[in-house]
């Protein structure tokens, strides 16, 4: 029964071939635009989760508050000290905590100047903190290590051969200058694929202070939970030891505390609202595509008047009337939807290939997931049975003797 | 003739309303999001460009940094010093040159504090003319900063008018204290229209050395060309004065100068990316709506068959027939075209007064020039026309035979 309703379906799509086409197109263009945004937003999404991800979940971080730019650029006037780590070391449930400084420095090499944003990790105990974090993975040489001086790890674009920050890749065992001192480059940083992290230098953070004459500064405290203590519950309690060692009424910190967890839904609800819009924009056209359904069932629903009246003569049910344009206009959906994730994926995996190629960056990615693909194919045929509702309503209710006569 | 033509096709369209209506539909969504878009976009570039000719197109301004620097971030290697205002000022072409300092600050009153920008500003008169000039700090309430001011501060519109920043707003009199030294407002600045500018405090430049600690180092020079023709040589000039004095390389400037018109243009190519990107995607519903057309001539063209057969057998030549059907599909876009125009003109402005009260700017407006009407109408016909072409051509190159016995 349902498979004659399939048969008699398929064979009036094909009977109208040139229209079934059309508006096939109709809609894959729409379903190909909205399968490529969202699975290219969605590797965006998934490799600012991995940067986030080398952040680890357990750490609660303090930066001063009231910085707009990234750590270093030092407009802001608050500062966070020495003392402050001690109280974050003594909070109860962290495991350990250190400080890093950083500053946006002028970097020399070759007979060339850059700015770099210059990362002072400590070279005591707390370099454990960081050592640990998937962010400084070296892909060459080393990492800074306990009592290092005037060694420095740089970020992967600064050994790029073209189109990198310096004119000649810097290479290790190489010496770039920062202020009047000399620093031997030991390690490569993994990439990450952001330009704030991937053009980075790490030196130790007393030779950092050696160069800009702060004694007791820190741009931003890590704390690592211990197990089994909630980050989020965690950062309260440094919160407000923070704020009694400061002197600070509640709503009047002058420096804030946040889970990594916190921090990645920040940039992930802000990436959410870019991603919804361009995502809007791109389902007006199927929108579009779904009226060009509704014309062409209508179209089709008036051609075959005639044939409505015969089969209701012969007994034919208003519901089966309704099925029979349904499933036909459910078909031009789904067919368009099956073209559309085939065309959208493509298009994607180009515009990831074509960005790698050009910037090298792991930020432009497709990503599939199969709630991606299944969604577009169950959306395209809601599209296709919503559009057909109506034309198909306007058959079912067709009286056999005034559609016999039709002409 | 061209009458007949006109009357034939209106007539056609009106005897399949439904159908006309459905493509009309197809054609005006997609027009109107991008008339809606466009017209978003304009508006911005509209009011940025508002601004800067308010700067004044004799201006130049010096930053410390190489590429890395929004205002206010000076890294720690880049700075200007006294010598280098010196230079500038003393650069042919120069007519006047203001230095400033731009810092956040802790600001608190009522107990409670904010972190804001603090601008500290020169009280020799000629500068501060200057800056009144370009629409900079003009108080509303009060007074400017004047010579011999000492302590005193000129706040943010926002400030003075909404309690979510201090608590309480201020008034002119109160006392506000600024990194913990205290300061008598004299003044309201000008509404501007960004929440950055309008909660932001203005204070003489000696009192934000002290409090900033930041010796002979300033944030901004901002320089007056004699003549606004020559503006470009002067800029140039004052590259190669500071170059000189600090004895740099050309290509390794730790510093930056811009003249106001490729602040502008930076601005404005920003702008025209996004918009594009934006535009593009919207522009896909077109190409659907676009193929609605197609298809909806075709079927015109198919249940007309007779017709055009009996038209050419009493003298119709093919290039009326496809007259006949282009001015069909043109009418349709051009329809679709002045309802999409309308519709876009009204969501352009309601989502810039949505945008606007939700964002607290006056940036975001739509703005709806000539060339855009005319442009989207044009535009609209010639989707219409060249989706009709096709169908149009198949139904001019009906033999007259084949086509009265086609049923």
């Amino acid at each position: 029964m349902i498979l004659d309703y399939f048969r008699l379906a398929v064979s009036n799509l094909f009977h109208r071939r040139l229209r079934s086409w059309l508006t096939i197109i109709g809609i894959f263009i729409g379903i190909a635009a909205v399968v490529a945004l969202i699975s290219l937003s969605q590797g965006m999404q998934d490799a600012i989760g991995n940067i986030f991800a080398s952040l680890g979940s357990d750490r609660v971080l303090i930066t001063p508050k009231g910085m707009f730019g990234p750590p270093g650029t030092e407009s802001s006037s608050s500062r966070l000290t020495s003392a402050d780590l001690d109280v974050v070391q003594k909070t109860k449930g962290v495991k350990e905590a250190a400080g890093f400084l950083s500053r946006i420095l002028a970097v020399k090499y070759a007979d060339q100047v850059k700015y770099s944003l210059v990362v002072g990790i400590p070279t005591d105990e707390g370099l454990n903190v960081f050592t640990s974090l998937g962010q400084y993975n070296i892909i060459e040489g080393r990492l800074i290590k306990k009592g290092d001086r005037l060694k420095a790890v740089v970020g992967f674009e600064l050994t790029k051969k073209t189109g990198g920050t310096f004119k000649k890749a810097v290479e290790i065992g190489k010496t770039i200058e920062m202020g009047s001192y000399k620093f031997d480059v030991v390690g490569v940083r993994k990439p990450l694929g952001n330009s704030l992290f991937d053009t980075q230098v790490l030196i130790p953070m007393e030779s950092l202070k050696d160069i800009t004459g702060v004694t007791d500064e820190l741009s931003t405290i890590h704390a690592i939970a211990n197990t089994g203590v909630e980050p989020s519950s965690l950062a309260e309690t440094i919160k407000k030891n923070l704020r009694r060692s400061r002197n600070l009424k509640e709503g009047n910190e002058d420096f804030s505390v946040q889970t990594s967890e916190q921090l990645r839904e920040t940039v992930s609800s802000i990436l959410g609202i870019v991603q919804a819009i361009i995502i809007g924009i791109a389902a007006i056209s199927l929108l579009v595509g779904g009226i060009g359904i509704m014309n062409t069932m209508y179209t089709s629903v008036l051609e075959r008047t005639n044939e409505i009246g015969i089969m209701k003569a012969i007994g034919a049910k208003n519901s089966d009337v309704l099925t029979i344009f349904l499933i036909e206009s459910g078909l031009l959906g789904l067919t368009g939807g099956l073209i559309g994730v085939a065309i959208g994926a493509a298009l994607s995996k180009t515009v990831e290939l074509v960005a790698f190629l050009i910037w090298q960056t792991p930020l432009i990615a497709a990503h599939f997931t199969w709630w991606l693909i299944f969604g577009a194919l169950a959306f395209s045929f809601l599209i296709g049975t919503a559009s057909g509702l109506m034309p198909a309503l306007q058959a079912a209710k067709m009286q056999p003797v005034r559609a016999l006569r039709y002409e | 003739m061209i009458t007949d033509y006109l009357k034939y096709a209106i007539d056609s369209l009106m005897h399949r309303r439904l159908r006309s209506w459905l493509t009309l539909i197809g054609i005006f969504i997609g027009i109107a999001s991008i008339v809606a878009l466009i017209s978003l976009g304009q508006g911005l570039q509209k009011a940025v460009t508002v601004q800067f000719e308010q700067l004044g197109t004799d201006k130049i301004i010096v930053q410390p940094g190489g590429t890395i620097g929004a205002p206010g971030t000076g890294a720690e290697a880049a700075k200007l010093t006294d010598r280098d205002l010196k230079v500038v000022e003393r650069t042919p072409g120069v007519k006047d040159t203001a230095e400033y300092i731009s810092r956040i600050g802790k600001v608190e009153s009522n107990e409670r504090n904010i972190f804001t920008y603090v601008i500290g500003l020169p009280l020799d008169p000629k500068k501060i003319q200057m800056l009144k000039d370009t629409g900079f700090a003009q108080p509303t309430e009060g007074r400017g900063l004047r010579e011999g001011d000492i302590k005193k501060a000129q706040i943010g519109y926002l400030l003075a008018t909404d309690n979510n920043y201090l608590g309480k707003t201020l008034k002119v009199g109160n006392k506000i204290y600024i990194e913990g030294e205290e300061f008598e407002i004299i003044g309201v600045s000008q509404k501007v229209g960004n929440e950055q500018d309008d909660s932001e405090i203005i204070i003489p430049i000696e009192d934000a050395k002290e409090i900033f600690k930041t010796g002979d180092r300033y944030d901004f020079l901002f320089v007056q060309a004699t003549d606004a023709k020559e503006i470009n040589s002067v800029a140039e000039e004052i590259k190669k004065g500071i170059r000189k004095e600090r004895s740099e390389k050309e290509g390794e400037e730790d510093f930056t100068v811009q003249t106001s018109q490729e602040l502008l243009e930076s601005f404005g190519s920003i702008l025209n990316i996004i918009t594009a990107v934006l535009i593009g995607i919207a522009a896909i519903s077109l190409i659907v709506g676009g193929v609605g057309i197609m298809n909806t001539m075709y079927t015109s063209v198919l249940e007309r068959t007779n017709e055009i057969g009996i038209m050419k057998a009493i003298g119709a030549k093919n290039s009326d027939i496809m007259f006949i059907f282009l001015i069909e599909s043109g009418l349709i876009g051009l329809v679709g075209g002045i309802i999409g125009i309308l519709l876009g003109m009204g969501l352009g402005s309601i989502a810039a007064s949505i945008a606007a009260a939700a964002l607290k700017t006056t940036i975001i407006q739509a703005y709806f020039p000539g060339y855009l009407i005319i442009g989207a109408l044009a535009f609209s016909i010639v989707v219409g026309i060249l989706s009709g072409i096709l169908p149009a051509m198949q139904a001019s190159r009906l033999k007259p035979v084949d086509a009265l016995r086609y049923e």
